[in-house]
């Protein structure tokens, strides 16, 4: 375990460590583009130049192993001409995009240009003209003027998602990204590109030109797209979420998450939810207030009896599963309580990387719930009981991306046997219109509105705590559960962030993007 | 003057047969070696002060004390590369003696244990491979390669690799990272090649002459090298003259010897009414030199080193005064704008850089900063990068605008060349 | 649609199991393609070598167009590449390579309309003491005059 010393801090590593790691570890500042901690070194961005005691010239940190004793710093006179030097050359070919470009307010190169810039170019040539808005695949796009070839994206193909699309080609300052034209940048983890350009040289199609990142605030929360559960970072303000980036979980996902996850924020958006409840009976929908639907809901569920189901899938917290299956089992006494499972053949499957075919990131909480509960039943005795009438009234908890679920309508058709359906939900789906009978559709708040526990497939338990909340009037599962039971509860709206936004409130700061790897601190002007 | 150490049989046409070779004593070295340690060969070598003939001057010996000493499988890869411009004598070596080539890296190879070599051969000397590669069979028909050398128990192999056209696959981490099969762009040094080289083994990587003089070495004794030439530069070195000389061509001399020597007597001198005015002493990489500082230097690595230019690969360009400095640094600024592979971005960016200012120079639009801008963007391309070439473009650079800044700023000044009157704008890219 | 012959890929397919790395074998492939495709690399070249030699088209892709020896668009039947560098430059290396261009009422890294020339400048041969001189496909012809090289080239085919 060697020990170093850091711009005058001593610290203590492990073997094998680099300086950049060391650095990186302890918060400490150091310029870089090309070196990323899920990646391989390459080296080749020369910014993040060191001076060591003893070695007469500047070196690079990410490629050099410390030892015993090094002293080590990046705050002399002779380090900061190194990386002003380093900084100028990749900007003497780089285009003046930054009014256009969507990295503006996260970008490296703006980052590094207000610590060490020159404010007086000395590059009076013209610069190098390359490709512009290049179609890489179905979800990026390439610009080749602004790339500075950090090589991070090449790598990122070649040794994690090993889908070797992307390469380098040609030589000298003619060299691009670019893909093969019979062979697209289209696998299934291709936006992590994105996240890790330090420049606007790769950008989302879904994001692009959609908002600026000093207009967005941030949060935490853990993807709800399948068992895996990557820790994620939600972006949004009173419009909406906008994007989803991964934040890294050494248990769970690393660095990375998948591209299906990352359209999961959509379903979470006012226009892709119930804004109110709606009854039907008989021929039309009418609008209720979830508050008021589920208090009249409740007259059909103590009817019931023992004729009284509820479906649940596995996409709610721990939290709201305690909830609605004690006073399902305890209060409305009733042991008819169903794990919809939607795809037993794929469901243990795993790509290898992070996508696994359960798309429930909670199944194993609420088989935990269950167990506890002492509630084991099967599918099959569902099935049997709407055949034979046993059941009349099923209450659903319905999946919230139900794009992964391709059997609703079978199970709409199932559910209708029954007579009387209260289905829980909280993203819009038109096939829930074909519910018949005496039949509500309850909207439910969405997995960055509340908080709560997801159980991973390996038993991890991740805590996430609400993001926003963008439809006020919806109800958690377990709310919904004591108001269906009868229970007399307030249920207030929780101030409405994106309704009521403040605008000082709303205001980013530093803090919010510090979590971007290039943000270190406010340059002066 | 000449010393023939090396080249003493390539007029005779057989000798590039192995009946011919044999008959002026080949392989017979190889026989004494095979009866030597590895060891004994390194220590040899070491004692005999053989520098790198490819342009770094690295220590040979010193070099394959390198390796580490435990059963890994090693690689000795030479560097056949010649890419250097004004250098042309491994391709007389090669397709004068291409025995010579082979003896050396068997002996080499035994010491270094390697059991596979390969000849990386740039990829315009296509005839020049094809007579290695026969060669390579008369060698394998003899049984001196392959399983079980001449009866001795040891193995070696020996292949050709034909480059595609990449100056900076002369760079041995470029060259290691060609043979691979990728680009030929240089690798992060730590590790070293000699602890991790080709396909992550233990690699040795020397040149063409380097790889021949052991035979030399071995045959004479180390003392009897390090006889010829002077004390830190031992032995005989072929130059490649080149330039605006009557007689240019590959001249073997000892390491010492005068360079006017080699320019005006052995190189005949500059044409009638001409003077010189320049030399590049060591392949464009080196700094230029004034005729007057060539007056005195000696072709050794000490006192061009102490003059602030290298020995380099010994290519000596003559540059005589009808030619505008201007425009000659202009041709070497596009080649290695060319030749940059792309991955750091010092040398990338700046390449470029230089290139389009000096350019901007001689189409007479160059403005009066521009002269010390060549200066300050080199000197922060140098020391920065994970190879030599940022380096190698950097220092002619500098030298030729320290050196002749009359004539940079003439250019700036009238918009045209001091020694040619017009400016270059037509012959120019 | 441009097929390797079977002699072409039985020669790839040799040259697969001649060198330890696999990829190794990606630099001698493409030049058994291009003598097949005339002189040149288009992009179904590099698709049908990627599918011979079962590697991604990307990694193919890097390594043809980081090589100057590999043509990215048609060439003539005979390609003339003259060195332009210090010491051909030194003795008329790019007067030369304009004559011939002007000669063959050809511009540079273009075609003769008859397809038997194209003409480029390279960078050193190594031929540095027979300056100036030119590369025509494989073969070297050197210490050339305007003349000389003219004479030569009006003799090719």
């Amino acid at each position: 375990m060697p020990k170093c010393t850091i711009n005058g801090k001593e610290i203590e590593v492990k073997d094998g460590t680099t300086i950049i790691e060391a650095m990186h570890h302890h918060d400490m500042h150091i310029a870089h583009y090309c070196w990323h901690p899920g990646l391989s070194v390459a080296g080749v961005c020369r910014l993040c130049m060191i001076e060591i005691e003893g070695m007469p010239r500047v070196q690079i940190a990410c490629n050099t192993v410390v030892t015993e004793g090094m002293k080590i710093n990046n705050t002399s006179q002779k380090v900061k001409e190194a990386v002003k030097w380093g900084l100028d050359f990749h900007l003497i070919n780089h285009p003046l995009d930054c009014p256009i470009c969507d990295q503006a307010g996260e970008c490296g190169l703006q980052e590094q240009y207000m610590e060490y810039g020159k404010y007086d170019p000395e590059m009076a040539e013209k610069k190098v003209k390359k490709h512009k808005v290049v179609d890489l695949g179905p979800t990026v796009v390439l610009d080749s003027e602004r790339c500075i070839l950090c090589s991070r994206c090449v790598r990122f193909t070649t040794e994690v998602s090993k889908s070797n699309e992307l390469g380098i080609f040609n030589r000298g300052d003619r060299s691009e990204i670019g893909t093969f034209e019979e062979k697209p940048l289209n696998n299934k983890y291709s936006l992590n590109t994105v996240d890790i350009c330090p420049v606007g040289a790769l950008t989302s199609k879904d994001f692009r030109f959609r908002q600026r990142v000093w207009y967005l605030k941030d949060a935490e929360t853990v993807c709800n797209g399948c068992s895996t559960g990557c820790k994620v970072q939600t972006f949004f303000n009173k419009e909406g979420l906008f994007r989803v980036k991964p934040v890294y979980d050494k248990e769970v996902n690393g660095y990375w998450m998948c591209d299906d996850g990352r359209d999961l924020y959509k379903f979470v958006n006012r226009e892709h939810r119930y804004l109110k409840a709606s009854h039907r009976e008989g021929s039309g929908w009418t609008q209720v207030i979830p508050g008021a639907a589920a208090k009249e809901a409740a007259a059909a569920v103590t009817a019931a009896g023992d004729k009284l189901a509820l479906v649940l899938t596995g996409q709610y917290t721990v939290e709201e599963y305690e909830k609605i299956v004690s006073i399902f089992s305890k209060d409305l006494k009733t042991k008819k309580i169903y794990h919809w499972l939607n795809n037993k053949e794929t469901v243990n499957s795993f790509d290898g990387l992070l996508i696994r075919g359960d798309k429930n990131p909670n199944t194993k909480g609420l088989l935990q719930t269950l167990q506890k509960h002492n509630i084991s039943t099967a599918w099959s005795e569902l099935e049997s009981g709407l055949a034979s009438g046993a059941i009349k009234t099923v209450v659903v908890a319905g999946p919230e991306n139900h794009a992964f679920f391709k059997d609703i309508e079978e199970k709409v058709q199932l559910f209708n046997k029954a007579g009387t359906v209260i289905w829980l939900q909280a993203a819009k789906n038109p096939a829930l219109e074909k519910l018949s009978g005496n039949a509500w559709i309850i909207p439910m708040k969405s997995y960055v509105e509340k908080d709560g526990t997801f159980i991973n497939h390996a038993g991890q338990h991740r805590k996430f705590k609400r993001v926003t909340t963008v439809v006020s009037e919806s109800l958690t599962l377990g709310e919904a559960a004591e108001l269906l039971a009868g229970h007399q509860i307030m249920v207030k709206p929780e101030s409405n962030l994106l309704v009521e936004a403040d605008r000082q409130a709303d205001k980013v700061t530093v803090e919010h993007r510090k979590k971007n790897e290039f943000v270190f601190k406010r340059g002066a002007l | 003057m000449e010393m023939k150490l090396l080249t003493e049989h390539y007029h005779k046409d057989e000798f590039r047969r192995l009946d011919g070779y044999k008959k002026f004593g080949g392989y017979e070295v190889l026989k004494k070696a095979l009866k030597m340690q590895p060891q004994q060969i390194i220590d040899e070598v070491k004692a005999s002060g053989l520098r790198g003939r490819g342009g770094a001057g690295f220590p040979t010996g010193t070099k394959w004390g390198f390796l580490p000493k435990n059963n890994e499988p090693r690689y000795l890869l030479c560097n056949a590369d010649e890419g250097e411009p004004g250098t042309y004598k491994d391709r007389l070596m090669m397709e004068r003696a291409p025995h010579q080539l082979i003896e050396g890296m068997i002996i080499a190879g035994h010491a270094t244990c390697s059991k596979k070599g390969y000849i990386y051969i740039r990829g315009e000397y296509n005839y020049i491979i094809l007579i290695v590669e026969h060669a390579l069979e008369e060698a394998y028909k003899a049984g001196l390669l392959g399983k079980n050398i001449l009866g001795s128990g040891i193995d070696f192999d020996l292949d050709v690799y034909a480059g595609a056209g990449a100056y900076i696959c002369g760079e041995e981490t470029g060259m290691i990272s060609s043979l691979e099969g990728k680009k030929g762009q240089p690798k992060l040094k730590p590790p070293f090649p000699a602890v991790q080289g080709y396909l992550r083994k233990p690699t040795i990587v020397n040149n063409v002459e380097t790889l021949a003089a052991v035979v030399p070495i071995l045959r004479d004794g180390a003392p009897a090298y390090k006889k010829i030439g002077t004390e830190k530069s031992p032995g005989t070195k072929l130059f490649s003259l080149s330039g605006n000389v009557v007689r240019p061509g590959n001249y073997e001399v000892p390491l010492g010897f005068p360079m006017k020597d080699l320019i005006y007597k052995l190189g005949g001198g500059l044409r009638p009414g001409r003077r010189l005015k320049a030399v590049i002493p060591g392949g464009s990489s080196a700094p230029v030199i004034t005729a007057a500082e060539a007056e005195s230097a000696t072709l050794d690595y000490e006192c061009l080193a102490q003059m602030g230019t290298m020995l380099g690969s010994g290519a000596v360009i003559a540059i005589d005064d009808s030619q505008c400095m201007v425009d000659m640094l202009a041709v070497l600024t596009h080649f290695y704008h060319h030749e940059s592979c792309g991955q750091c971005t010092p040398c990338r960016e700046g390449t470029g850089w230089l290139n389009k200012v000096v350019h901007s120079i001689v189409e007479g639009r160059g403005r009066l900063q521009d002269i010390d801008l060549l200066v300050k963007v080199a000197d922060n391309m140098k020391g920065r990068t994970i190879c030599a070439l940022s380096d190698a473009a950097a220092l002619p650079v500098l030298s030729f605008v320290t050196k002749f800044r009359d004539e940079f700023e003439f250019y700036v000044r009238e918009g045209r060349s001091k020694v040619k009157g017009v400016s270059h704008a037509q012959v120019h890219h | 649609m441009f097929q390797l012959s079977q002699a072409g890929k039985d020669k790839i397919l040799k040259e697969l199991n001649r060198y330890e790395a696999k990829e190794s074998a990606i630099i001698p492939a493409l030049y058994i393609a291009q003598q097949e495709n005339g002189g040149w690399i288009s992009d179904q070249v590099i698709e049908r070598l990627s599918e011979v030699m079962s590697l991604p088209v990307a990694r193919i892709n890097e390594v043809f167009q980081f090589y100057t020896m590999f043509n990215k668009k048609p060439v003539g039947r005979h390609h003339v590449q003259v060195c332009c560098n210090i010491s051909c430059a030194l003795n008329g290396g790019r007067e030369l390579a304009n004559q011939i261009c002007k000669e063959l009422k050809v511009g540079y890294d273009e075609v003769t309309e008859d397809g038997r020339f194209s003409v480029t400048r390279v960078e050193c041969l190594g031929s540095c003491g027979t300056a100036p001189m030119m590369q025509v496909n494989d073969k070297y012809y050197e210490n050339l005059t305007p003349e000389s090289a003219m004479n030569i080239l009006r003799g090719l085919k």
